[in-house]
């Protein structure tokens, strides 16, 4: 009996290149796509030159209709009738994609080439003091400010970190009756206008004398617009760990808290950090409560009970609608910091959400 | 006392067969019927557990096996809506009485799953002794602890060199493996296994399949299995459920597992093991 196996594999007379067969098209395919994107080129170029519409409208109100156009037009040449919906899809998820991109972009260069001017390191670890409108940016800087954001969004996350999981427990784990009627008072809770929560701060704790203006008052409205971002999103990365690591806990007989604490909670870790991170981006550009409940200071505030705070958002308010233009140039340093700070942390997180389990 | 044996044995009763039954039965349901809502899903199930043996509940699906498994360590009271009626004893106490403590059940009676549930935040070695962690238990010398239930379930030798990677990183059949391990490390005096292998191939199955022969040298073991085959190689007995449509499920047959594969009595059960049903 033969057998049918050869020993070695069979030997190539040239090696093979790897190919993407699937990539090939036809020459008319190249044609409709070059002529589908350079002609509403051409076409806003013209009209650019010859009228004096903004920039702006033409791309929104003039290239990406035609950009559409020209897609459909090509992928029907190309593809035939169901390639219009493909190529007209595809075209559109770009060009939105690239027009926030390129609003977002420009946003953002504008805070750093604006922004950028006010940089130096004293404008990082100075305080305001005897600062006005007018002196020169060499002198005082935001360090105030920033330690007052870094100690009212601290303060606030300490106070909304536990209270806002404990809810999204009480909705995954603990499942009591009441659940239907948190989650509905936590959804309505995420619509505070932030202005409102200043004003609640203000009402019930600080013309009651219970709190002074202070850090200590504007974290607890900071507070209180975290925890419904908090509690929601914890609620929902909890959601996603498998039935299944609950049972099988128990099985283990583990105890209901355990259960939470020991499995739950570490499974949902990476849920759970950005879900805390998502409250304190939801506030740290808040500015409507800190002027209710903070208002400002020029001095370095390391007691968040005693006196009024600046924080960088307030730092930003306070100066950029001065008619100097120094002080315009601190508030839009002042921006940038705020979104170098927010950046590192994200960043940070980002990177220890990112690590293994430990022993 | 010698006069209610006198009494008894007067009555007819076997008194020494009883008394040797209550030292070799670990478990039993005396009439074992249960509900999710107003829907029965089991109907009067009669079952002994003796120990130190392996227990096969065949049947198709829906017919109330896995129901019927979560019955044993009080997980099905777990689901919303679940009731039950009749009796669960273990060591001869009803194990749903009102001042038994369902985590001290579900210590001394451990499970292993459909799908293979390691932690996903805990290392190999943290798996393992999860269950210490979870129930509070002491148990001496962790890392000897480790290395017998990994032994013990056939692991160990994959994974000595890796205790401390994720249990992620392993493939499903070294997860369930692993999962084994995890509930042996509480030193569990029953081990019920719903469907263990129907997610694995067939090398681990065999592997998994050894571990249950190997650990019913210790331990009573209950499992709910599929696989017609595999109730045959690990059973020393049978228990034959079926349910007709939208009606509970019951108890058809069971036995010593030779008996029920060999020579059932019911029609049934001779279709059903013989693969003409379900």
């Amino acid at each position: 009996m033969t057998i049918l196996m050869s020993e070695s594999p069979p030997v190539l007379e040239k090696d093979l290149e790897p190919l993407r067969p699937w990539s090939k098209r036809p020459a008319s395919f190249w044609l409709a796509a070059f002529l589908g994107s350079v002609v509403p080129l051409a076409i806003l170029g013209a009209l650019y030159l010859t009228t004096d519409l903004a920039v702006a409208l033409l791309l929104i109100a003039f290239y990406l209709p035609m950009q559409l156009i020209g897609a459909g037009l090509a992928g029907y040449f190309a593809k035939g009738k169901h390639g219009i919906a493909d190529s007209a899809i595809i075209v559109f998820a770009i060009g939105a994609t690239a027009l926030s991109a390129i609003i977002l972009g420009s946003m953002l260069l504008t805070i750093i080439v604006r922004g950028i001017a006010a940089f130096r390191p004293s404008f990082i670890i100075q305080n305001s003091t005897y600062i006005s409108p007018s002196t020169p940016l060499e002198y005082g800087g935001i360090g105030h400010a920033i330690l007052g954001t870094f100690l009212i969004v601290g303060i606030a996350t300490i106070i909304s970190v536990p209270f806002g999981i404990a809810t999204a427990v009480y909705v995954t784990e603990v499942r009591g009756r009441a659940v239907p009627y948190v989650r509905f008072f936590v959804q309505a809770m995420s619509g505070v206008p932030s202005v409102v929560a200043g004003l609640f701060v203000l009402t019930v704790f600080i013309l009651t004398g219970v709190l002074n203006t202070s850090a200590m008052a504007a974290a607890i409205a900071y507070a209180i617009l975290m925890l419904p971002t908090i509690a929601r999103t914890a609620e929902e990365v909890l959601r996603l760990v498998p039935e299944e690591l609950r049972t099988g806990a128990l099985a283990l007989g583990s105890t209901r808290a355990r259960v939470v604490l020991n499995v739950v909670v570490p499974a949902a870790r990476t849920g759970i950090i950005t879900a805390i991170l998502l409250g304190i981006a939801r506030v740290v550009g808040e500015t409507a409560p800190l002027l209710l409940t903070a208002l400002k200071n020029d001095q370095t505030v390391l007691n968040p009970f005693t006196d009024p705070i600046s924080a960088l958002p307030t730092f930003i308010f306070d100066n950029v609608a001065q008619p100097y233009p120094d002080a315009v140039t601190r508030a839009w340093g002042a921006a940038l910091a705020l979104l170098i700070i927010v950046g590192v942390l994200f960043t940070i997180t980002r990177f220890i959400s990112a690590r293994k389990p430990r022993r | 006392m010698e006069e209610t044996v006198v009494a008894m044995e007067e009555m007819g009763v076997d008194v020494v067969a009883a008394e040797r039954e209550s030292q070799t039965i670990e478990m039993s349901a005396k009439g074992v019927s249960v509900w999710f809502g107003k829907r029965k899903i089991l109907e009067n199930v009669n079952m002994d557990f003796p120990k130190k043996t392996v227990t096969a509940l065949i049947g198709p699906s829906g017919c109330g096996k896995s129901t019927f498994i979560r019955t044993l360590n009080r997980l099905h009271e777990l689901i919303p809506g679940a009731a039950l009626a009749g009796e669960i004893l273990y060591e001869g106490q009803d194990i749903y009485r009102q001042d038994v403590d369902p985590v001290h059940i579900r210590l001394a009676i451990g499970m292993v799953f459909q799908k293979p549930n390691p932690f996903p935040s805990m290392t190999i070695r943290g798996n393992v002794l999860s269950g210490l962690k979870l129930s509070g238990m002491k148990r001496p010398d962790h890392d000897a602890l480790v290395e017998q239930t990994l032994t013990s379930a056939g692991l160990w030798k994959e994974v000595k060199d890796r205790l401390n990677a994720p249990a992620g990183d392993l493939s499903g059949g070294q997860q369930q493996r692993l999962v084994i391990a995890r509930a042996l490390a509480v030193n569990p005096h029953v081990l019920l296994m719903d469907e263990p292998c129907s997610a694995l191939d067939p090398a681990s199955t065999l592997r998994i399949e050894e571990t249950i022969r190997e650990l019913s040298k210790d331990i009573t073991i209950i499992i709910v299995t599929h696989n017609m085959q595999q109730a045959v190689r690990v059973s020393d007995y049978t228990a034959f459920f079926l349910a007709e449509e939208n009606q509970p499920g019951y108890v058809v047959e069971q036995g010593l597992t030779t008996e029920i594969f060999g020579n059932p009595r019911d029609q049934r059960t001779l279709d059903y093991v013989n693969g003409r049903f379900g």
